[in-house]
């Protein structure tokens, strides 16, 4: 319980920091007014309405979304390493978006900024991740074992991954260009109607992952033994894959693919709580992705200047270092 | 008549042939009572794990008929399937942070809430049975950390929750000492004359299988026996278990061993 009113304080903490922090420096005060509706400037409006609060949003929601998505991810797979960049669904999403944005280009059409541009660009993407997730759900049923069913991800993560790196070859530098800053990933941009989308999206996943608890405490036994507990082990592989596409896909769709997240957080949620009970570690999981995905997010837009860093090397910095000590600390987690 | 023979076996095994591309063991016929204890033992890689893998429904069979109370094991849900026969692996993967009650408590999937959360009746079932496979003292343990004695009576626990009328088990001393082999092989007779469950368990120790069990299920070299301890050592079947052997398994080596 201590650590939830810990983690809990820490995200308002870091949710404050978020909304202070950035290329202009808003005082915490002129926050507090703003949310209990006082007299605040036009300019700190003008900042948050349509700027900072979308933002910090995006970024709580990715979080959650990640996190739970890679915990689930690895109980599935039984392996410390899985979520879904390793299994391809980011990939596919990559791939989506790049037969979007390079395909119009070949056509002599420029996407950059426009409405449908952006609108195109998630749908590209989602759809992209669900191609991925349906083929590894018919090959699931073949694959017996979820070794096998891994690496036909990594496999077919990386053949998505050439032909991705073919098409920029033969793209123009324009297309390329929207395309790699789709890659870098970012929580701006979006707006209301978007955000509002996602947020559906995210709290569908959610849902479909707490219903998913029972059956993620029984894999813990192992796949054989699970089944005889009763479980319908095919059924549970479908409601898993299906509650992380929609939570990893739509993420990727609206943000781009971020990286780390997904495998370190449920990590910090273990060594934290000390319960491989997902009653716990989701939740747990959920509200750290959270605190982490706004304190990246802090990070990258580089208070008091005006450039913006990529997320995805924020979340590079602070995932891998976590991911390398799981690795040299225990062998199996 | 007939019919009351069908309900007294519980589990049939009628022409059975094991594998699934490929046959890799056929020509099973065997049944089980409740209240008996069967061991079965063949040679390595004649399929003992694969024949109680098939009977558990975790995979698939080639041909034939396996019957779990009169009825096709192939049309039991997973669920209904639960409910008869339960199945411990010979080495069931340990999972960091998860306390000995949760892991035996596991065992009520099909008795829990939607989330997953048990009752106070089925707590005090989980409570009772930790005591009685003798692990009180580990009950809030990190059930990783339990040793591998320990560690078998804990999946033990697990299965007698699950509460099913048959209990499978993967060669369930392999890991283990000789004291807790002998509490295991103990604890497991207890549990089928005082609870009048059919435990099925795959094993290399013959003298324990001979000693302690009501029937022995032979996976011979070229054709599966069933039969008591004693019919068994009469008929030579133990001499055909391995293939270039030339032990005669008869009363006389048995009082040499």
């Amino acid at each position: 319980m201590g650590w939830y009113i810990f983690i809990f304080i820490s995200l308002i903490i870091f949710i404050l920091l978020n909304l202070t922090l950035g290329s202009v420096i808003v005082p915490v005060k002129e926050i507090f007014n703003f949310f209990t509706g006082e007299n605040t400037s036009k300019f700190v409006q003008d900042i948050m309405i349509p700027y900072r609060i979308p933002k910090v949003i995006t970024a709580i929601l990715s979080g959650v979304a990640l996190s739970v998505c890679g915990l689930q991810m690895q109980t599935l797979f039984r392996n410390p390493l899985a979520d879904p960049f390793i299994l391809g669904i980011s990939s596919g999403a990559g791939l989506g978006v790049a037969i979007f944005v390079m395909g119009f280009s070949a056509f002599g059409i420029t996407l950059t900024s426009s409405l449908l541009a952006s609108v195109g660009t998630a749908a590209a993407a989602w759809l992209g991740a669900f191609a991925v997730t349906i083929l590894l759900l018919m090959v699931s049923s073949k694959l017996r074992d979820n070794t096998s069913l891994l690496i036909f991800g990594i496999m077919l993560g990386s053949v998505v991954s050439a032909v991705i790196s073919l098409m920029q070859y033969f793209s123009s530098s324009s297309a390329l260009k929207v395309f790699v800053l789709w890659t870098m990933g970012s929580f701006s941009g979006l707006n209301p109607a978007q955000i509002w989308v996602l947020f559906s999206l995210v709290l569908v996943g959610l849902a479909l992952s707490v219903y998913n608890i029972k059956d993620l405490n029984a894999l813990l036994m192992g796949e054989a033994y699970a089944r005889s507990l009763g479980v319908n082990l095919e059924n549970t592989r479908k409601r898993i894959l299906v509650a992380t596409t929609l939570l990893a896909g739509s993420v990727t769709a609206f943000c781009g693919p971020i990286g780390f997240i997904g495998i370190a957080v449920p990590h910090i949620a273990r060594m934290l709580f000390r319960n491989a009970d997902h009653k716990v570690l989701l939740p747990s999981a959920a509200l750290l992705g959270a605190v982490i995905m706004v304190f990246a997010d802090t990070i990258a837009q580089l208070p008091g200047q005006p450039g913006v860093i990529p997320i995805n090397t924020v979340s590079a910095l602070i995932g891998v270092p976590i991911i390398l000590l799981i690795v040299l600390k225990s062998r199996f987690v | 008549m007939s019919r009351a023979k069908v309900i007294n076996n519980v589990l049939e095994l009628e022409n059975v042939s094991l594998g699934y591309d490929k046959v890799i063991y056929s020509a099973i016929n065997a049944s089980a009572k409740s209240g008996e204890m069967i061991a079965v033992v063949g040679a390595n890689g004649m399929g003992k794990s694969t024949l109680l893998r098939s009977l558990s429904g975790i995979i698939k069979y080639h041909r034939g008929i396996i019957r779990i109370d009169g009825e096709n094991v192939s049309s039991y849900t997973p669920g209904e399937l639960s409910i008869k026969i339960s199945y411990v692996p010979s080495q069931s993967p340990r999972t960091k942070n998860l306390s000995l009650f949760d892991m035996v408590a596991a065992g009520c999937y099909n008795r829990s809430n939607w989330l997953g959360i048990i009752d106070n009746k089925e707590r005090e079932f989980v409570n009772s049975t930790i005591t009685k496979v003798g692990l009180t003292d580990f009950i809030n343990r990190d059930s990783s950390m339990l040793s591998d004695g320990e560690f078998q009576r804990a999946a033990i626990a697990r299965s007698l929750v699950q509460n099913s009328k048959i209990m499978l088990l993967d060669e369930p001393t392999a890991f283990l000492d000789i004291a807790n082999r002998i509490t295991t092989v103990k604890l497991l007779k207890e549990i089928a004359s005082k609870e009048g469950k059919t435990i099925i368990f795959s094993t290399h120790d013959l003298l324990q299988a001979i000693k302690l069990c009501d029937k022995i299920w032979v996976m011979g070299h070229e054709c599966f026996i069933e039969g008591t301890p004693g019919e068994l050592i009469e008929k030579g079947a133990f001499d055909k278990m391995f293939k270039d052997s030339s032990l005669k398994f008869d009363s006389e080596l048995f009082t040499f061993l």
